[in-house]
């Protein structure tokens, strides 16, 4: 009961007019950045990150968070109405919403999409409220070994379930703790890395890899494939919109399965990208229309739109109350709340109550707000995706350009950025994951002090990462996560007469 | 056209090399154990040797006929190459003229070239766009947010 007294005071914190208007002004942003291609939430989140500096901590992550919810659901509208994914979790979006939008449907298509969207936020939200000071008050009894054991688990679950290639996820999250460690070691005060360049002492910033990688690195995959975008009618009509969230309960099975699937791999670190694939994988195979699916099937709209955005909420979870991000948005976020001067952790849930049911509450508000203003400005958005890609394309280069500089005036981050841009387009063409670099870069540090910190407790032995119940746990669920690709493989030959049939089954079924 | 497995090996390659160069620089910091605790490089060591193994790794899946790549044989065709370097290429002039040109000089030279040069817009268009985007970066980052983006060699020599 605490808590809903709590979040009755986030809501005082989170209803004033100044953070209704950042709210909107957050959405709408989010919404162009999710509209456009090249151009993300972690992007969009890092671009404001500079103009937040000189406010309030609890406004400053309201304005980000509703960009981050603008932008989840601006990707669902390129997606129903251009068959172009706006976010790299809405492209499960485009299977059965652009067909029912390209049938003649779309208002159904975009109404379904949004109040699925907002159930599942709804319900990231409300496990938030539940279990986020509870995770906080576990975790306000860890040292440093547990810390460690925490953040191994993290990492081992992109590698387990982060769905690409285990040994390209684990290349991309060396990659990001190499790039954690340049500059001066906090513990010691050396120099590391700097590979003889001055100006590395500084280190790298998680925002000029964030502009590169997914900027310049999204436009060169967007510009390869000429866009065409043609759109259906962009008209709304509203009378549609509520039959169609009316209709929504009949589905009320693949609902909760999904908010259930985003949950819980907004939680452990798997994205929003995996938790719509894999709800969409899973509606589809369970569904009794399931063959219906890619046709414009209303559970094919359902269940990667609630996950989508169930996962995108839950992932703040884990950044409050462990500090440790669950997507690569909430990873930016959080680089934020350090430098606003904030420790994100259990802490916060003792020290600065008001910034989290603030944001909490906000959550709530904020996703109504999001609704509203998305189902409102639909056609406006639509017709910014009339702009030719040509005109669009080196706006958003000098956005990133100007946004990698502005972060520490440095033109030296400006070339970095470039560089990234290039990583960014190999590691999507050939699969590997983004979201964990950039992870890795942002609590890079972190994990690293953890690990030094118990290594001085326990005078350089790895027998502290067995010393308790809790830590043993941890690092053999880690342990388990990383050899489970392994074990998959090795369990292979096995299965294989079995799968295969499935999979003439399914594809009998895609003929049919 | 490039294919499949030449991007991933030039891929592995490049981190690869990355790994290494963490493995060497790590090196100064000293790895291992001192009166200090864990010295500073070993961490980056570590990470540069799982880097190292990762791309060796990933290098071998390349050169092996692995039925995965065999599926998408292309990935660069020659058209897709050419629309790369259309973005690519005054991207890059464009970040290399930001230190003499300063960059509301070089951004609206950019955006007219891009425009005008391939004839996307008729050249006054295009001059009008390119204007507008350099005023809309003075008034957002200058005036609005106190943010003073580079002016550049070349202003300087006019004193300002």
């Amino acid at each position: 009961m605490d808590n809903l007294a709590e979040l009755l005071h986030g809501f005082t914190i989170a209803v004033t007019v100044p953070h209704l208007v950042l709210m909107a002004v957050g959405v709408l942003l989010g919404i162009l950045v999710g509209v456009l291609p090249g151009l993300g939430a972690p992007n969009g989140v890092s671009l404001l990150l500079p103009l937040t500096f000189g406010m309030q901590p609890v406004s400053a992550i309201i304005l980000l968070s509703s960009m981050y919810w603008g932008a989840l659901f601006g990707g669902s509208v390129t997606s129903i109405l251009f068959n172009i994914p706006g976010e790299p979790s809405s492209v499960a979006t485009t299977f059965d919403g652009y067909p029912m939008a390209r049938d003649g449907r779309p208002t159904t298509a975009l109404a379904t999409a949004f109040g699925s969207a907002a159930f599942g936020a709804l319900i990231g939200v409300i496990l938030i409220t539940f279990l986020a000071s509870w995770v906080a008050q576990v975790a306000l009894a860890f040292g440093p070994p547990e810390y460690f054991a925490v953040y191994f688990l993290a990492f081992a679950s992109f590698v387990g379930m982060g769905g690409a290639a285990p040994i390209k996820t684990v290349v991309a999250l060396a990659i990001g703790f190499a790039i954690a460690a340049i500059g001066i070691d906090t513990v010691s005060g050396s120099v590391r890395l700097t590979m003889g360049i001055d100006e590395l002492v500084k280190g790298v910033n998680f925002v000029v890899a964030v502009m590169g990688l997914f900027g310049i690195g999204e436009l060169l995959v967007a510009v390869e494939e000429e866009i065409h975008a043609r759109a259906v009618s962009s008209k709304i009509d509203w009378g549609e919109v509520f039959r169609a969230v009316g209709r929504l309960p009949q589905h009320s099975v693949a609902l909760l399965r999904s908010a259930a699937i985003g949950c819980w791999m907004g939680i452990t670190p798997g994205g929003p990208t995996a938790a719509s694939f894999m709800s969409y994988g899973i509606a589809r195979r369970f569904s009794r229309r399931g063959r219906y699916f890619g046709t414009g099937e209303v559970e094919g709209i359902i269940s990667p739109e609630t996950a989508d955005h169930a996962a995108g909420t839950s992932a703040l979870l884990p950044m409050l109350s462990l500090g440790i991000p669950g997507s690569a948005t909430a990873a930016v976020m959080m680089g934020g709340l350090m430098i606003w001067g904030l420790n994100p952790g259990p802490m916060l849930f003792v020290d600065q109550k008001d910034f989290v049911w603030g944001l909490i509450a906000s959550m709530y508000v904020g996703n109504i707000v999001a609704v509203a203003l998305v189902l409102l400005t639909v056609p406006v958005f639509a017709a910014l995706m009339r702009i030719p890609f040509v005109i669009i394309a080196p706006l958003i280069v000098i956005i990133c350009v100007v946004g990698a500089y502005s972060v520490s005036n440095s033109y030296l981050d400006v070339v970095m950025m470039l560089g990234f841009g290039i990583v960014g387009y190999l590691f999507k063409k050939l699969f590997y994951p983004l979201a964990p670099l950039v992870l890795a870069i942002v609590i890079g540090d972190k994990a690293e002090d953890a690990f030094r910190q118990s290594m001085l407790m326990s005078k350089g032995s790895l027998g502290i990462f067995f010393a308790n119940k809790l830590v043993t746990c941890l690092i053999v669920a880690g342990i388990a996560l990383l050899l489970l690709p392994l074990a998959l493989q090795l369990a292979r030959p096995w299965r294989k007469p079995a799968s295969r049939t499935k999979e003439t089954t399914a594809k009998e079924k895609v003929i049919i | 056209m490039i294919s499949r497995r030449a991007l991933e090996l030039a891929t592995a390659v490049l981190t690869g090399s990355f790994g290494a160069a963490v493995v060497v620089s790590s090196l100064d910091n000293g790895i291992g154990w001192s009166s200090a605790g864990v010295d500073a490089g070993t961490f980056p060591f570590l990470t540069g040797v799982i880097i190292v193994l990762g791309s060796l790794y990933n290098l071998v899946r390349g050169l092996l006929p692995a039925t995965t790549l065999a599926s998408v044989p292309i990935a660069i065709t020659p058209i897709e190459l050419r629309r790369l370097a259309g973005l690519f290429v005054p991207a890059a002039i464009f970040v290399a003229a930001i230190p003499p040109a300063g960059m509301y000089l070089a951004s609206a030279l950019y955006v007219f070239a891009v425009l005008a040069i391939p004839r996307h817009q008729t050249v006054p268009r295009a001059l009008a766009m390119a204007a507008a985007t350099a005023l809309a970066l003075y008034v957002v980052f200058e005036r609005m947010f106190q943010v003073s983006l580079p002016h550049g060699a070349l202003a300087a020599a006019f004193g300002f």
